[in-house]
Parts: C-alpha cells; sequence; structure tokens
C-alpha cells in the first residue's frame, strides 16, 4: 500500500517536471504576476514593501490555480484514472498521492521563489523567515483543497476556470492566516498575533489533509460512476 | 492487514490529524481573534508608536473636545484602562459619548492615537426611548450604556 | 435520472413514484403557502415600518433589521436545507433530495445577496462604512461565493446525475462555513454586533420590536418555502420533459 502510495507520487512529479506546462510555469506565472505588481503600484517603495506580504499570498494563489486541472485531467483524458479507480488502493489515497505532488511540483518551488520576489517587492528582511514558515505551512493546503476543485470538475472539458470559482472561496482562510503569519495585513503587525495566525493556519493545513483528499474521491466517484 | 482494519486504520488516521487541528484552533483562541484591540491589550501586548492597529472601546464620557475645525479628541475606555484618540473628519451617526467605536490609526510619538477612520460600533440591545428611560430610572441600566438624553448631539 | 436507459422498467416507475406524490402534494400546499405568506408579510411589513418604535440609539434607521435579520437567517437556513438535501441524496440516493438541492441554491443566494446589501445601507449611517472585512461580513461574502459556485457546477455538467453528486460534494464541503458565520460574532471580536434574538440569557430586544421582526422572519421562511415547492415542481416537469425528448429521439 506504501509502496503504491510512493510509486503514484513519483509517478506523478516525474510526469509534471518532464513535461511542458508544469511546474516550471507556475513559478514563472508567480514571477510575472509579481513583477506587474510594482508597475500598477507607482514609484511608491515604501507602500509596496508594506503589501509585499500580501501581493505574494496572492500572486502564490493564483500560481496555485493555474495549475489545478493538471491534477486529475490527463489522466482522466487518457483512462489511468479509470485503472486506478478499479485498482487496490483506496481513492482516498490516490488523491492524496496527487495532491501531495502536486505540492512538491507546485507549492515547493513556490514557496523557495517567493524570498526572491520578496526582494523586487522591497519586502523587509526581517519579514522573510515569517513569510516562507507561513508559505510552507499553507501551501499544501493549496493543493489538498485545491485536489477537491479539480476532481468536481474532471469531466467538464476546459474545467480550470470552474475548478478556480469553487476553490477560491475554501483558499480565503489559508490566504487571511497566511498573511496574518507573514506579518502583513496591518492589524497583525501587533506583537504576538503573527503566532495565532500560524497556529490558525496550520490547523487549516491539518484539516485540509483530511478533508481534500476525502472529498476529493468522493467528487470523482461521482463524476465517473 | 485485512481490508477492514486498513479502513478502521485511515479513519483513525484521519481523526487524529483533526484532532490536532482542533488543538491548534483552541491554543491559539485562548487570545480573542482580534479585528480591533481593548486599551488594556494595547498596554498588555506594549503596541509602540508607528504600529498601525484598531482600536476599540466606549467613548468615554464627557471627553469629547473640538480641537480644530473638523479635529476632535476624545478618550477610548473600556472600563480598565483608557487611550485619547484624535481624529480629523466626520464621524458616524452612533459615534456618541458612552457608545462604542473602533479607530483604525497609529499611536504617535506624543502617545496620542491618531486615527485616520472612525467606525461605531453598537450593541446587541435595541429597545424604544421610553424603555430606556425606564430602565435607566429603575437603575437597571449596564454600565458602559450611560449615555441617551444627554449624549444625543454633543457629540457632534 | 438521465441513466434512465440503464434502468429496469420497474425502477423507473420507483424513480418517478415519489416525485410524483410530490407533485400531487405540493399542488394542494401552495395555494395554501401563498395565502399565509401574503398575509404574513402584509402584516411584518405593517408592523415594522409604521407600527413598531425606533429605537433609542438608532433611531428610525432600525427598520432595516427587520428585511435585514430575516434574509441572513433565511441565507444560512437555505444553505442548511441545500446541504442536508444533498447529504440525503448522496446516502440515499432520493431523487427528491437532489431537486430540492438544486432549487433551493439560487433562492438561498438571493437572501445573501439581500443581506449583504440592507446590510452594507444599514452599516454606512450607523457604522460610517458601507463595508468592512470583519469576520461576519467576510464569512457571509464567502457563504455567497460558495452558493454562486454550486450553481455554476450545476450549470456546466450536463448530465444531471453527476452533476447532482459533484454539486453535492460540495455543498457538504461548503457546509463548514454555516457555523462559522453563526459564531463569527463570538470567536472574533468583530464590528458587527453579536446575537440579538438567539442568545444567552435571551433577546436583548424590547419585546414590540422582537414581535414583528419574528413575523417578518415567519413571513419570509414561508415565502421560501413556497418559493422552493414551485422551483422544484419546475425542475421536476423540466426533467419529465428532458426523459420524453430523450426517449423520441432514441426511438
Amino acid at each position: 500500500m506504501i509502496r503504491a502510495f510512493k510509486t503514484l507520487v513519483f509517478r506523478d512529479t516525474k510526469l509534471a517536471i518532464r513535461v511542458g506546462g508544469g511546474a516550471g510555469m507556475a513559478v514563472f506565472f508567480f514571477l510575472t504576476v509579481t513583477a506587474i505588481v510594482p508597475l500598477g503600484i507607482g514609484p511608491n517603495l515604501k507602500l509596496l514593501g508594506n503589501i509585499a506580504p500580501g501581493m505574494l499570498w496572492v500572486a502564490l494563489l493564483l500560481s496555485a490555480l493555474l495549475t489545478l486541472d493538471r491534477l486529475f485531467q490527463a489522466d482522466f483524458e487518457d483512462g489511468s484514472l479509470d485503472l486506478l479507480m478499479t485498482g487496490a488502493m483506496p481513492l482516498e489515497l490516490v488523491a492524496a498521492a496527487k495532491a501531495l505532488s502536486h505540492w512538491l511540483t507546485t507549492g515547493l518551488p513556490l514557496v523557495v521563489a517567493a524570498p526572491l520576489l520578496g526582494l523586487l517587492l522591497n519586502l523587509d528582511t526581517a519579514a522573510f523567515g515569517p513569510l516562507v514558515l507561513a508559505m510552507l505551512i499553507g501551501t499544501p493546503a493549496l493543493s489538498f483543497l485545491g485536489a477537491i476543485g479539480a476532481a468536481l470538475t474532471v469531466s467538464v472539458r476546459r474545467g480550470g476556470l470552474l475548478a478556480s470559482l469553487l476553490v477560491i472561496p475554501f483558499y480565503i482562510p489559508v490566504l487571511i492566516f497566511g498573511v496574518g503569519a507573514a506579518g502583513g495585513g496591518g492589524v497583525s503587525a501587533v506583537p504576538g498575533a503573527g503566532g495565532q495566525s500560524l497556529l490558525l493556519l496550520g490547523a487549516v493545513a491539518l484539516v485540509s489533509l483530511v478533508l481534500g483528499p476525502v472529498a476529493a474521491a468522493a467528487a470523482l466517484r461521482a463524476n465517473l460512476r | 492487514m485485512t481490508r477492514k482494519q486498513r479502513r478502521a486504520g485511515f479513519i483513525a488516521l484521519g481523526l487524529g490529524i483533526i484532532g490536532i487541528a482542533i488543538g491548534l484552533v483552541l491554543y491559539a483562541m485562548r487570545d480573542n481573534i482580534v479585528f480591533f484591540y481593548s486599551p488594556t491589550e494595547v498596554v498588555e501586548k506594549g503596541i509602540g508608536p508607528g504600529t498601525r492597529f484598531r482600536l476599540g472601546g466606549l467613548v468615554e464620557k464627557g471627553s469629547v473636545e473640538h480641537t480644530g475645525a473638523a479635529t476632535i479628541k476624545f478618550v477610548v475606555t473600556d472600563l480598565m484602562k483608557s487611550v485619547t484618540v484624535s481624529y480629523t473628519g466626520i464621524v458616524p451617526d452612533l459615534f456618541r459619548e458612552g457608545q462604542g467605536v473602533v479607530a483604525e490609526g497609529a499611536i504617535g510619538p506624543d502617545g496620542i492615537f491618531v486615527a485616520d477612520s472612525v467606525l461605531a460600533k453598537h450593541d446587541e440591545k435595541y429597545m424604544p426611548p421610553e424603555v430606556a428611560k425606564a430602565l435607566k430610572k429603575s437603575g437597571r441600566w449596564e454600565e458602559g450604556q450611560m449615555n441617551q438624553d444627554e449624549g444625543k448631539g454633543t457629540a457632534q | 435520472m438521465a441513466g434512465m436507459s440503464e434502468l429496469t422498467a420497474s425502477q423507473r416507475f420507483q424513480a418517478f413514484a415519489n416525485p410524483a406524490r410530490f407533485m400531487a402534494l405540493s399542488d394542494r400546499l401552495l395555494p395554501f403557502c401563498v395565502v399565509v405568506t401574503a398575509l404574513l408579510l402584509a402584516a411584518g411589513l405593517y408592523l415594522s415600518l409604521f407600527d413598531s418604535p425606533a429605537d433609542y440609539q438608532q433611531g428610525e434607521t432600525v427598520r432595516i433589521m427587520y428585511i435585514h435579520v430575516p434574509s441572513a437567517w433565511l441565507a444560512m437556513f437555505g444553505y442548511m436545507v441545500m446541504a442536508g438535501s444533498s447529504a440525503v441524496a448522496l446516502v440515499f440516493r432520493h431523487p427528491l433530495a437532489d431537486i430540492a438541492a438544486k432549487s433551493a441554491a439560487p433562492i438561498g443566494a438571493a437572501f445573501t445577496f439581500l443581506a449583504l446589501v440592507t446590510g452594507s445601507l444599514w452599516g454606512r449611517p450607523m457604522w460610517g462604512t458601507w463595508w468592512v472585512w470583519d469576520a461576519r461580513l467576510t464569512s457571509m461574502l464567502i457563504l455567497f461565493f460558495l452558493y454562486l459556485g454550486y450553481m455554476a457546477l450545476w450549470a456546466t455538467i450536463e448530465e444531471p446525475v453527476r452533476a447532482g453528486r459533484a454539486a453535492a460534494v460540495l455543498a457538504l464541503v461548503g457546509s463548514i462555513n454555516v457555523p462559522i458565520i453563526h459564531y463569527s460574532v463570538v470567536w472574533w471580536n468583530t464590528l458587527h454586533q453579536p446575537a440579538s434574538v438567539f442568545r444567552i440569557g435571551g433577546p436583548a430586544i424590547a419585546t414590540s420590536m422582537l414581535m414583528p421582526l419574528l413575523i417578518m422572519a415567519l413571513g419570509f421562511t414561508l415565502f421560501f418555502v413556497t418559493l422552493l415547492l414551485l422551483r422544484m415542481r419546475t425542475e421536476i416537469l423540466r426533467r419529465r420533459v428532458r426523459v420524453l425528448r430523450l426517449a423520441r429521439t432514441g426511438r
């Protein structure tokens, strides 16, 4: 069982890295979105530094949303999803493996790129640590919650936009607590508030680890049977 | 391992993770999650000058003074500690002495909270004016709700 | 119900039996619902707009409450109806539950929109702002998004059985938001005031204002039920037409 899980994670990760339009594209998109923010705001470095954590989180969210259709779509089209469904591994575990490899190929590279982009946005150096920590905890939630949206729209052709619309309400808590833990969002610059947000972000991430695969499996069954 | 055992294992794992999440939430909830901070919290947390936050509390009775054309100065209190606030602009209808307010801004170097927006917070109590008057006469009026006759108008 | 072709004749009969009974029952129930809704709303509007007193703090503006509060309740009630029916549809495969969930969504979305708009109109004079990102307002906006997403999913997946099940999963996952909305004013210290009616220690609202509010709430609820029955009837008829069309083209 564990070996099957590992095999699936490896397979999906390799596919995402080798096939075009995978991991690299998300990071590139993250970079371009972040690059247009200072141009839209104009020359105000102080303002830019203040909104940097929030902007990075929003750009991260958008990049994650764009890659959601990769989760199940290709396997649905070439029939391998049907095979996985009839296999011995529970569908919940299949969904978890796919979400995990999505995080490895999308969430993790985005987190690595974030500090670099923080420099472009004049982010305060003291804020880099909390930002990366918050993103490390928050990005798995994006992948696992995103799996629900991807599974719901798997049978819809060009379902990417719909998946984004369905998933955004569930991303809102991640964004709120993520920005709070990263030291942005105005109010939370108060001492102690960041730690509280980080705890709540951790709770959201843990719940999504369970809820995501279960709901995604239910959605896949609804769509394929 | 049989199928049934495996299934039970997964369910237990899931419930365990949810349990940890609930623990984290409860731990985080020791402090109120805040939209605004009360004057006591401002003092306790040692929020210094320059940090932007929202300050919430009651406008202390008799503390509102007009210092400029559209500038007012008032004291926000939670009946334990208080913070002086200065604000330039138009205040909402419900801004009255003894009523709740939420002010957004930062503490200046002189210790005065300079607000750039002031919102009025109202409580969950609804009653006709006669009832409020009768309650006050009979002395069953709760602390912090003390204006109405005299409070009306003086704030503007 | 589009998988009809695979079903045997008796199964098909069973699938239709309940909707058929529902059609007969709702046909008798609807006129009654319409009359009671009209009476309650007329009485409630008169009581709340003319007969009830002004508030000691807010003055006449408090009358927005008689629309705002019932709308907000119905917004959450609508979601609970939707999520509850979705659960029944997923577990028991009851065709009516599926239809009820689908029919409840637009009505609930409309009440959510009404609650957001009236709240905004009320917040401007009282708080001094149209909108503020506190927990109650934000979670209510998320509820609106959830309704829209649910409706979009129904609209996108063509086959009703598939769409129904996928939408049911979405509705159930989204139901986490309902307790968050309710307790948001307790867990967070929000600008929005705490609950006035359902609170520990009894309502914090004078009887002369509570009565019109409760009558309005009852009227709104019956309005919801009436609309739900109507929409469910329409949906059943729409599906019958669809099946008939499919049968004709299949021949």
